[in-house]
């Protein structure tokens, strides 16, 4: 079982870019998708990578998925993609967004492939802008006080408001926890 | 000048043999103060994460412009800190409400006669500051009512508590990060805004929306704790503070106060130098303990 909360504001700019996209059969994939960096048709290329994510070939190993997402997508596209598998996380990406991880009192970054989790592990995903706004010790803190990952996220979310009020361009993250 | 011709000749040669039993000592002392001071850098390089990692300890506690004092500071004791871990623990009495220095006293000598406290028992450890509030809660009814910052340091690890809008603010990196959130009104707005999906603004013009839910003197108060520790590196400054520290110097100017080789009592100096630059008609009572974590042999 997974735990997890997303969290999506489109801020000052004009339309909302990002995607996050969750799926939970044969086995949980979560994805975010960051467009801030297309010069055209964000949308379009948010809802391929949406399409492919949700057809038959969402469901290929990571890495046969990724050549497909660079032969389909604009080279300035960026995403990040997560798959439980048991007891770890199997992750993807390409670009600024990426994923971090709370274990034994400390943060750091996600690296790609397999990773193996323990039930007091949390992970966050997000774009650039979301952890621009935020230092790591924030995200740490927040984490380990946090009961939940909707608690987790409200927490961060302070603190970016802190800074920003929410002004800022698009945000888009997802708090998960292992469940036992 | 001195004519040492008209000296006898055994005094010039005690003379001489005095000279080179000093030269002799001076150049013995200094081979053997270099090669200690390599000896001792290579050692601690090597053996670096085998060295204890402990806390360098520095406070001050100054009134302002208010009639009373009504900050309180908690230190355990330094000789237990092997044994029971380091604590150290601010509480500052809500200001508009009556007898804050009451309260604020009340709740560090409570810290006092329930120390020591175990480390992995974080529930216990929120449970006994609930009971404290409630205490204060059936004395005062609200009319009374202070807030509490607490860190527990054992080890390399940290957990910390809190109520209310003091401040546990950790500098790393040369970067100062408040860890707990201010339980005040405010937080419940921005929750309210940002799942409506717009700006925040709003929330911070409201000066009531400071207003605390949660402080001590509350009944059954939810304290803010980890429910898992911090891990924490050589050079890791902490600071437990009450809010006049902040009003005064906020969160991203606290840096530029303090230099990294500073030990803990230099950097305290530095922060209440810095607040008392202001120079502010208004200063809220300003007080705060620092700990530098350290390396050390022992």
């Amino acid at each position: 079982m997974i735990e997890y909360y997303t969290f999506k504001h489109r801020g000052y700019s004009l339309e909302y870019r990002d995607e996050i996209f969750l799926r939970l059969v044969p086995s949980i994939t979560v994805a975010i998708f960051n467009g801030n960096k297309l010069e055209s048709a964000p949308k379009s290329q948010s809802l391929l990578f949406s399409e492919i994510l949700s057809s038959e070939e969402g469901r290929k190993n990571l890495n046969d998925l990724n050549d497909i997402f660079e032969d389909c997508l604009d080279d300035k596209s960026e995403y990040l993609i997560l798959r439980v598998i048991n007891n770890g996380i199997e992750s993807i990406r390409r670009g600024d967004v990426c994923a971090k991880i709370v274990s034994k009192g400390q943060i750091s970054l996600l690296p790609n492939g397999f990773y193996g989790l323990s039930p007091e592990d949390r992970i966050i995903c997000a774009t650039e802008n979301f952890f621009d706004n935020i230092t790591d010790e924030g995200i740490l803190a927040d984490a380990l006080v946090a009961d939940s990952c909707n608690e987790w996220m409200n927490m961060m979310i302070r603190r970016i408001s802190d800074l920003t009020q929410l002004k800022c361009g698009n945000l888009s993250a997802v708090t998960l926890k292992l469940v036992k | 000048m001195y004519d040492f011709s008209l000296l006898p000749d055994d005094s010039l040669l005690a003379l001489f043999i005095a000279l080179v039993l000093f030269s002799v000592a001076f150049v013995s002392f200094s081979i053997v103060a270099v090669f200690t001071l390599v000896k001792s850098t290579v050692y601690s390089k090597i053996h670096k994460d085998k060295l204890h990692l402990i806390c360098d300890v520095a406070y001050f506690h100054e009134k302002g412009k208010r009639d009373n004092q009504e900050d309180s500071l908690y230190i355990s004791p330094m000789g237990e800190a092997e044994d029971n871990g380091f604590i150290a623990a601010c509480s500052d009495g809500m200001g508009g409400l009556l007898n804050g220095e009451v309260v604020s006293k009340y709740v560090t000598d409570s810290l006092t006669e329930n120390y020591p406290y175990k480390f992995d028992a974080q529930d216990e450890n929120s449970k006994m500051i609930s009971d404290i509030s409630d205490r204060v809660y059936e004395e005062y009814h609200l009319s009374a009512g202070a807030t509490l910052v607490m860190v527990h340091i054992y080890d390399e690890y940290m957990n910390f508590y809190s109520l209310g809008d003091s401040n546990i603010i950790l500098i790393r990196n040369n970067r100062a990060t408040l860890l707990n959130y201010k339980q005040n009104y405010i937080t419940l707005m921005i929750k309210k805004f940002s799942e409506g999906g717009i700006d925040t603004t709003d929330a911070y013009k409201d000066t009531r929306a400071r207003g605390l839910i949660d402080f001590v003197g509350n009944l059954n108060c939810n304290v803010l704790k980890t429910s898992r520790p911090i891990r924490l590196f050589e050079n890791d400054i902490i600071i437990v503070s009450s809010d006049g520290v902040t009003d005064a110097v906020p969160l991203n100017r606290i840096v530029n106060h303090i230099h990294f080789d500073q030990n803990a009592t230099g950097i305290a100096r530095a922060i209440k130098y810095g607040v008392k630059a202001r120079k502010n008609p208004r200063q809220d009572n300003y007080s705060a303990v620092v700990i530098k974590m350290k390396r050390s042999y022992v």
